[in-house]
């Protein structure tokens, strides 16, 4: 069934055993992720935005199987990675990469540059040319080859995170996953990270989930938006039809949030007050209704599910059906 | 114009370091008006925590060693001011919030015991009248049951409120002139959206006026009347918020507005992010002639060697680049 696509999402969960309550009353498992399915086709790059407790980091995780999924299957190139034995999955995983949000604290600072892109071919002991290829790979990224000397320390924000560019591409993988990786950078730096993604792109041909609680690089860099909420997906479509006809009001508080040029335009849109619930104990009903400015009574009651409300565009949210 | 409640002038701060001497803010001016938010804007590495520090006199005595020029505050002289007088301007009069709450609060002690330790230190009060103050602050930065949140420790909140506590901390003496340090740089865009307005309304309630330091011209745009941009510790435009966003004359400022993306930027698909290629200088390794030539694309040969002085522009803008007003 899953033959012919790149990435397939179904169902997937990760639940973390109850957390010890301050209080001492016992609290449910904490329902990191719960439920998400979507699928990306190759070259295509998805964003996942919401923001900081909403699960993107341990949705990202349990896709690549880094942690086990507690429920849910993950097919990758007709694999299912779910179901794989160690040494299988071991192949996979230079297929399947991720770049982090903090370079200084995802990159060794007591290893040379060098040494730091010398791992991944160690790790599935590859020898051949690997000196070669370290400065190629920064050249790609854009530093010249006397930063394979130097420590992580003597590089800027923006340069280390193209060092953490290069060790995730090292090995000329297909999908790139990518949690928050110009989140803790300047945003002008940010520009230049997000262009040299662009460029890796094309030249590689990588599919990247790109994670975000900015909407307006996710909306800029990639070509599908799902938003996620609590741990679900409460909206997807393509990123035009996200900034045009946003159907959920997260969707809407996400994109009205973005610090603007013209303020002007923005007055009276929605806005959300407090933070994300616990996802120990979320809210009955809609997850977001705790804070949803257009809530109405059935929103406390019964949950919505994804519909489609035009072609590809899935909302969950009842004053969209 | 409003009365001016800060006047920096001619600002300079060096450090010496075993790794040599070197300059980190060179001889910036700027006026902070009473009831008004300025933003000093910049990438970082650009001078603005060491100018903020430089008019609270926090930077360590050891590093910085040469500090020159005037901050007047209500006719003195803060670098001429003795230990004991400084600490009565800090919390009192002048107060300020940094990006990680963290570095203000203490983990072991309960939000009631931080925030009436602050008052009873600056005010004439009573144990239970600090503590009933302490819960009217935290109901004054829109904290949600207040009196329980007293009994709290730091590490039992989320990031915003964090920044909410910290915020009715600084808030607690009712300074003149709140210096915010990236307040909302570690914070996502959601919660950042709530610190900003919260911020502006206490500005409104209260007439302080505010020194908003941040690396985000759309921060910027949302809170501040005006702005200074500062790049390698030098000021390079100052003018109003909307007409610099809109008519900037340093190829630095329109660097910053340009990398900015804004939602919509999608529909023009293929489009790369204007980007300011390479980095801020290491201040022991400051570039000859304008300090930003090695990034500008309007380069000319005597950027390389002279550094241009400041001018006006047909906005009213004070910016420094070789570049004639209306260039860009
Ligand atoms: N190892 C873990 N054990 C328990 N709870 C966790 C663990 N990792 C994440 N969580 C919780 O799961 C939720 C989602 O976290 P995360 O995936 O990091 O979200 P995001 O990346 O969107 O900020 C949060 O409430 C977080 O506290
Ligand atoms: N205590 C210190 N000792 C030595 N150098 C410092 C010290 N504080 C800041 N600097 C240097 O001064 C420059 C400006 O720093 P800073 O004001 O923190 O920049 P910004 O806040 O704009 O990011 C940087 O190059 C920084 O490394
Ligand atoms: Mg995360
Ligand atoms: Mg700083």
């Amino acid at each position: 069934m899953t033959d012919n696509s790149f990435l397939e999402v179904r169902d997937l969960k990760k639940y973390f055993p109850p957390r010890e309550s301050f209080f001492g009353n016992t609290a449910g498992s904490v329902r990191a992720v719960d439920g998400i399915s979507f699928e990306l086709e190759e070259g295509e790059t998805l964003g996942i935005v919401g923001e900081s407790g909403s699960g993107k980091s341990t949705a990202a995780r349990t896709l690549l199987q880094l942690e086990p999924p507690t429920s849910g299957t993950v097919h990758f190139k007709g694999h299912n990675l779910t179901a794989l034995s160690e040494e299988k999955l071991r192949s996979l995983r230079k297929e399947m990469q991720m770049i982090f949000q903090d370079p200084f604290s995802s990159i060794n600072p007591r290893r040379r540059i060098g040494d730091v892109l010398r791992e991944p071919f160690a790790i599935h002991n590859l020898k051949e040319n690997v000196a070669e290829s370290i400065k190629e790979l920064l050249n790609q990224v854009g530093l010249s080859s006397d930063h394979a000397h130097r420590y992580p320390h003597e590089l800027s924000g923006g340069q280390l995170q193209r060092v953490g560019i290069a060790r995730a591409i090292a090995l000329n993988p297909s999908l790139v996953i990518a949690d928050e990786p110009v989140s803790a950078l300047d945003v002008s730096v940010q520009a230049q990270v997000v262009n040299l993604m662009m460029d890796l792109k094309e030249k590689l041909k990588i599919s990247y989930i790109f994670i975000s609680h900015d909407m307006s690089i996710v909306e800029y860099f990639c070509d599908r938006v799902a938003v996620m909420y609590l741990g679900k997906i409460v909206e997807i479509s393509t990123s035009e039809e996200i900034y045009r006809t946003p159907g959920h009001p997260y969707t809407e508080a996400l994109l009205n949030a973005v610090p603007g040029l013209e303020p002007e335009q923005k007055k009276q849109k929605i806005k959300i007050r407090g933070d994300i619930p616990d996802p120990s104990n979320p809210p009955q009903g809609c997850s977001f209704h705790t804070r949803c400015p257009l809530k109405e009574k059935r929103c406390e009651e019964m949950e919505p599910i994804l519909k489609e409300v035009s072609p590809g565009h899935h909302v969950a949210c009842f004053l969209k059906e | 114009m409003s009365q001016i409640e800060l006047d920096v002038r001619n600002l300079n701060v060096s450090f010496s370091t075993p790794h040599g001497n070197f300059s980190a803010v060179n001889g910036i001016n700027f006026q902070l008006h009473s009831g008004e938010t300025l933003a000093l804007v910049g990438e970082s590495g650009c001078g603005k925590t060491v100018t903020a520090l430089s008019i609270l006199r926090l930077l360590p005595e050891a590093s910085a060693k040469f500090i020159s020029g005037k901050i007047i505050y209500s006719g003195r002289d803060l670098l001429g001011l003795s230990s004991q007088q400084m600490r009565k301007v800090r919390g009192k009069e002048i107060s300020m919030i940094f990006q990680d709450p963290m570095t203000c609060l203490n983990p072991v002690l309960t939000l009631g015991e931080q925030l009436s330790e602050t008052l009873l230190q600056h005010n004439n009060l009573n144990k239970k009248e600090a503590l009933s103050k302490s819960a009217q602050l935290l109901g004054r930065v829109e904290l949600s049951s207040p009196e329980e949140k007293l009994k709290q420790y730091p590490h039992q909140l989320s990031g915003g409120m964090r920044q909410r506590v910290m915020i009715a901390m600084a808030l607690a003496c009712e300074p003149k002139i709140l210096i915010a340090d990236e307040p909302t740089t570690a914070l996502d865009v959601l919660i950042q959206a709530q610190i900003l307005e919260l911020l502006e309304n206490l500005k409104k309630e209260t007439g302080m006026a505010m020194l908003l330091i941040t690396h985000d011209l759309g921060v910027v745009a949302e809170i501040a009347e005006r702005v200074m941009v500062m790049y390698a510790g030098d000021e390079v435009e100052t003018g109003p918020t909307q007409s610099l966003l809109k008519n900037p004359n340093h190829p630095y400022t329109k660097g910053l507005i340009a990398s900015r993306p804004q939602p919509g930027l999608n529909i023009k698909k293929d489009l790369r992010l204007p980007e300011i290629t390479g980095n801020v200088p290491s201040p022991n390794q400051r570039p000859s002639g304008c300090p930003f030539h090695p990034r500008c694309n309007w380069v000319m040969d005597q950027c390389k060697t002279q550094k241009p002085i400041s001018k006006k522009s047909n906005h009213d803008h004070q910016y420094s680049c070789h570049l004639e007003p209306g260039s860009l």
